[in-house]
């Protein structure tokens, strides 16, 4: 009996007859790409694991809050979704300074922004694809952790249907501000990308501009009054004097934080937020448009800008 | 139907600053293989990058298939682009790279799927296909460059010196891919190059371009046919000199080979009697082709 083996055919060079979808899919592609490229999805293990990391520092969060809440005795304040988003905010951040440049970076220094350019795309086509992409991310991420706390804190309460009645508001509340968050987490990191082929300078620049401007913003707005050895409070000032509730703003990690004390109407006890909450509430918002818009446009302009 | 222009370049003028790339060129590109020639500066890279819509003309138009590519990006689905430099991310595969190049092109998912297996198979990388970019050859990267250049089926391929930085084995390799691309899936190419050799034996008609001007085009056997001038290899080449002077007919050395201009046909005679006579050992006798070098000698003037 013989045994049966395959064959191969060499069919030569195939011409494709299937649809041709145009500038609608060519814009898909490139925004599901930036999505896996952002979480090192078709790569090797190395790219996933600090996304990973990061992504389970979102998370535990919201599993310790929904834990601790079915802790507590009645009676006792619960954890809120707002708290939530200050304590992952730095964490969120810190996501996207890593994360941010791998959207840009890669394609200008291995020059595949040469063979995007040449197909049915154009430069505002592919810097509103990858913002796109990198926002996706970002707000799946905020989003994640506040959903497990919406259940956790739903299931925790003694009547769970209540706790939905009365809560309701925070579910586009939270969607709000996770936007906001998200938005403004992209704009920035992204822009700063366009500046720099190198994916660990732009993450540095980032995280240093990040980290560098809430002390910043803080020795040159604060004055913490202190008591002297008769137990008398020492007044002081600011080093800013009046303008102190402007130099607050500089803390660019709390600019979104001062929108999602606005929309939660919450009043966080931070020295800076004191500050900002002088202000009419039309600065911290107008200061978060800037910052969101301005990144934005800058990317736009370095991609129309560059030759190939 | 093989003269319907892909490419054509109306008045073509493009200007950097005080510099001029391209001055009022006109030319058309059909079907076929065809070759763009010229040294560095002479306006190739800033044509390719005027038909692939990258730059806008100063003046003139650069029409692809009838649309210009700097007005509407559709028109780009139809073409491939193989660029000189690098352009391929070394952390991901072939496959997923080139599944990711066709549906930027606008094939869907499942059909870029297997258009990008198949293309690695034609351009003979599929065993290969799923290893890390980073782990290829450099003559195996430039096949993955043709290979998303093609990805799309496009109607017209335009590859920038395709065989930049291959061996000699590896350069005969991608040319005869080239014209296996071309024979067997009727694709045409723009091929733009500085190396003569590889223009003449891949392409069907060569466009010159020197210095921003259109310096010579047509049919690349318009070049390279039977010129009047003989070629003679033998063992003895001063014996055979010397007989021939005898007879009146001047010599010139090429290397080792004796030239003689024929002035008509009875030089043939000539020639054969005088090795005859010289007793000298034949290795050689045949008219010289005409050779793209030529052009720029300005020896040589063609139809």
């Amino acid at each position: 009996m013989t045994e049966q083996t395959g064959e191969i055919f060499d069919l030569g060079y195939q011409r494709y007859e299937g649809p041709r979808e145009g500038r609608m899919r060519a814009r898909h592609a490139l925004w599901l790409n930036g999505v896996r490229t952002a979480i090192g999805l078709g790569r090797g293990w190395q790219s996933k694991v600090l996304p990973g990391l990061l992504f389970l520092g979102v998370i535990a969060p919201a599993v310790l809050f929904s834990v601790g809440a079915s802790a507590v005795d009645p009676g006792e304040e619960l954890p809120t979704h707002a708290d939530y988003y200050w304590i992952v905010n730095i964490v969120v951040l810190l996501f996207s300074a890593t994360t941010a440049p791998e959207m840009l970076c890669p394609d200008r220094r291995d020059r595949v922004l040469d063979l995007y350019l040449v197909r049915p795309l154009t430069t505002t086509d592919y810097v509103i694809g990858r913002w796109f992409a990198f926002f996706s991310i970002m707000l799946a991420l905020v989003y994640a952790g506040q959903i497990v706390l919406f259940i956790g804190l739903t299931l925790a309460a003694d009547e769970p249907l209540e706790y939905l009645r009365d809560q309701w508001l925070d579910i586009p509340r939270l969607l709000a501000v996770g936007a906001a968050i998200a938005a403004f987490a992209t704009s920035i990191p992204l822009a700063i990308s366009t500046f720099t082929i190198r994916r660990t300078y732009a993450a540095a620049i980032v995280i240093a501009l990040f980290l560098i401007s809430v002390p910043v913003a803080s020795v040159l707005s604060v004055c913490e009054e202190t008591e002297d050895q008769f137990g008398t409070v020492q007044e002081c000032e600011p080093v800013t004097g009046d303008a102190a509730k402007w130099f607050a703003l500089l803390s660019f990690p709390d600019v979104p934080m001062h929108i999602n004390d606005l929309v939660f109407d919450e009043e966080i006890d931070s020295p800076l937020a004191e500050l900002v909450r002088e202000q009419n509430a039309a600065v911290p918002v107008a200061w978060f448009a800037l910052l969101t818009a301005v990144p934005g446009i800058v990317l736009w302009w370095q991609y129309r800008r560059m030759a190939l | 139907m093989a003269d319907t222009p892909l490419l054509e370049a109306k008045g073509l003028t493009k200007r950097y600053g005080s510099t001029l790339a391209l001055d009022a060129v006109d030319f058309q590109v059909t079907e076929g293989v065809t070759g763009l020639l010229g040294p560095n500066g002479a306006g190739k890279s800033t044509a390719i990058k005027l038909f692939l819509g990258l730059l806008t003309p100063t003046e003139g138009a650069a029409e692809v298939l009838g649309e210009r590519p700097y007005d509407s990006v559709d028109v780009r689905s139809r073409l491939g682009y193989m660029p000189e430099h690098d352009c391929l991310p070394p952390a991901i595969s072939a496959s997923e790279f080139l599944g990711h190049m066709a549906q930027v092109s606008g094939l869907p998912p499942e059909h870029a799927r297997i258009r990008a297996a198949d293309v690695l198979r034609h351009v003979g990388l599929h065993e290969e296909r799923y290893r890390p970019l980073s782990e290829y050859s450099t003559g195996m990267k430039q096949r993955v460059k043709l290979a998303q250049a093609l990805v799309h089926d496009p109607v017209l391929v335009l590859l920038d010196e395709a065989t930049a930085g291959l061996d000699p084995a590896g350069r005969d390799e991608m040319l005869e891919l080239i014209r296996r691309t071309s024979r067997e899936a009727g694709i045409s190419i723009l091929l733009s190059s500085h190396l003569m050799g590889d223009v003449e034996r891949t392409c069907d008609r060569i466009i010159v371009l020197e210095g921003g001007h259109v310096v010579e085009q047509g049919a690349v056997s318009g070049f390279t046919q039977e010129t009047s001038t003989l070629v003679i290899d033998v063992d003895d080449e001063e014996k055979l000199a010397a007989a021939l002077s005898s007879r009146g007919i001047e010599t010139n050395r090429d290397g080792t080979s004796l030239v003689v201009e024929l002035a008509n046909d009875e030089l043939y005679d000539a020639v054969r009697d005088a090795i005859v006579e010289t007793d000298v050992r034949l290795h050689r006798l045949a008219p010289r082709r005409g050779g793209l070098t030529d052009i720029f000698r300005g020896d040589e003037k063609h139809d």
